[in-house]
């Protein structure tokens, strides 16, 4: 009696051991990036082993997700923003979080009579455009769009 | 003060930046918060810095310095300023700017050549909930092929001070001739107070190939919001069907037939072919053009271009084929196997990619083996084999 029983304990172990080892094996690993990640860079490169897709969305009910296929270096461009993303295979992946810090940057350059302004940012721009004090123009500037024009002062906000 | 310090003038060329762009909050009364956000040297040099704040917001947010100073060895430099707002503010968004400027570090009286003056700002949005449910919508439609799903997104924000409890749209879908060509209602979802959720609806395309107009109405349990948005069904789009090569011959003038496709319901015009050939370095070595041509809507053409291959030697050549039109180029890269008579043109017609589901299904079989093996071990085990024993 008592070797049935060591038997039955060796089965239900083994057999729980090997389910728990099979849903593992067959989970998507997760690299990088690490969740809550934030960035200035745009460009993001995933490492993901064991997974077949990629789901990247702005709402954490992956409502409209964008599905990219995995492979080695898969580098992603994204837009200033939270995202949320997983790696779907036979199993789903944790939901992790990425965000896209926005960021406004302009430089500039003389160039004959006047500037030339360039937004270096990752967002849309409104230029202030005085001269001296007065304000003498406002014009939009997109990611890195430049702007020949006369001014002696170039205040850029996020439109 | 900001415009005082406009007039000063800097020497060399200037790079300024920072980060977030925006600071969003939900107004509470009486909230105090404290917002960092950092200044880019992006030309890595060392600047002085001045901050203001303006903008409706101004009197609740103060900065945590008024001046400072970045070195070039210093990428970036962190500072914050603190908001503290009042009791009560009108329904909506109120908006605050946090400017930081160069200022000039000398008079540039050496000659140099002189700049003007950069500021960059940092904005503070504060979101005041409306009294009761309010909603804020758009519509964003994705466009698709003929006989494909189009997909409608609705993302809804709660701006109320109570939670949505009921919030769907309905749709109707005009033809370029303002008929009603088809219309639907989507799901109902709910959306808490001051969050944001999506209702997204898959709408199948069975209607011709054209420009349509979507008008739908949000309604929401207190109100109603109209929204209009035009999309496509199928794309304006010209592709290369195929290329015939008559008569080829090594170092003469070859003419290359191209069969090109409308795929959109409206005449294209002006459209011509570009070919570049390249080495197996990537360097282009011959470049051509085709005439331009008009092509009728959903119908073929035939492109017409000459290569002169004098100088051109046996092998096989990366080529890139760009159909041209208006703003829009469709391009595809072939291979060309060049021969003393003959011209191959790979990549047309056949499917380049390798499956790669391969190592995924493998997996699955393998799960689905052991998962099999574990359960017949086991019933074989408790139900045959320890009776058996016992």
């Amino acid at each position: 009696m008592e070797i049935i029983y060591k038997l039955d304990l060796a089965i239900g172990v083994v057999s729980l051991a090997a389910l728990i080892f099979l849903v593992g094996w067959g989970t998507p690993l997760i690299i990088a990036p690490l969740d809550d990640y934030e960035t200035l860079d745009g460009n993001v490169l995933f490492s993901i082993e064991n997974a077949d897709g990629l789901l990247i969305d702005d709402n954490i009910d992956f409502t409209t997700p964008v599905e990219y296929v995995v492979e080695d270096g898969l580098s992603i461009s994204l837009e200033p923003g939270k995202y949320y993303w997983k790696a779907v295979g036979i199993f789903g992946s944790e939901v992790r979080t990425l965000t896209i810090k926005s960021k406004v940057s302009l430089e500039l350059q003389k160039v004959d009579e006047g500037y030339d302004v360039v937004n270096s940012g990752n967002v849309r721009l409104n230029v202030d455009v005085y001269n001296g004090s007065k304000l003498v123009g406002v014009r939009s500037l997109d990611v890195g769009e430049s702007l020949d024009v006369e001014g002696t002062k170039f205040v850029g906000g996020a439109e | 003060m900001i415009f005082v310090m406009g007039l000063f003038l800097i020497s060399s060329v200037c790079a300024l930046g920072i980060t977030p762009a925006r600071t969003t909050v939900d107004f509470k009364p009486g909230l105090n918060k404290e917002v960092s956000f950092e200044v880019l040297n992006s030309g890595n040099k060392d600047m002085n810095l001045v901050l203001a704040v303006q903008g409706e917001l101004a009197q609740y947010i103060s900065v945590s310095a008024a001046s400072d100073s970045v070195s070039s060895s210093e990428v970036s430099k962190s500072f914050s300023y603190s908001v503290n707002l009042p009791d009560s503010l009108e329904p909506g968004l109120h908006t605050g700017e946090i400017f930081v400027m160069e200022l000039p570090s000398s008079a540039g009286a050496d000659g140099t050549q002189v700049l003007a003056t950069l500021a960059v700002v940092t904005q503070l949005y504060v979101y005041v909930p409306y009294p009761g449910k309010f909603a804020s919508s758009k519509m964003i439609v994705y466009n698709a092929n003929q006989g494909e799903d189009v997909t409608f997104v609705f993302p809804v924000v709660s701006r109320g001070e109570f939670d949505l409890t009921s919030v769907k749209a309905n749709v109707d879908i005009y033809n370029k001739l303002n008929e009603k060509v088809a219309s639907f209602n989507t799901n109902e979802i709910a959306v808490p107070s001051g969050e944001k959720k999506e209702i997204v609806y898959k709408w199948k395309a069975d209607v011709p190939i054209g420009n349509y107009r979507a008008a739908a109405s949000l309604i929401y349990d207190e109100g109603t919001i109209n929204l209009e948005e035009t999309f496509s069904i199928g794309s304006k789009e010209l592709e290369l069907q195929e290329i015939s090569v008559g008569g080829f011959s090594l170092g003469e003038i070859a003419k290359l037939e191209m069969l090109v496709e409308n795929k959109w319901s409206e005449l294209i015009s002006g459209a011509y072919v570009e070919t570049k050939i390249m080495n197996d370095r990537g360097d282009i070595v011959s470049s051509f053009e085709s005439a331009s041509y008009d092509v009728e809507p959903l119908s073929k053409q035939v492109f017409v271009s000459y290569w002169d291959t004098a100088g051109v030697r046996v092998g096989t050549y990366e080529t890139e084929v760009s159909i041209k039109y208006g703003d829009a180029s469709s391009v595809k890269n072939l291979k060309f196997q060049v021969e003393k008579n003959d011209l191959t043109i790979v990549g047309l017609g056949y499917v380049i990619s390798a499956d790669d589901d391969g190592e995924s299904n493998t997996l699955v079989i393998v799960l689905v083996v052991v998962v099999v093996l574990l359960v017949l071990v086991n019933l074989l085990w408790f139900f045959l084999l320890r009776k058996k024993l016992k």
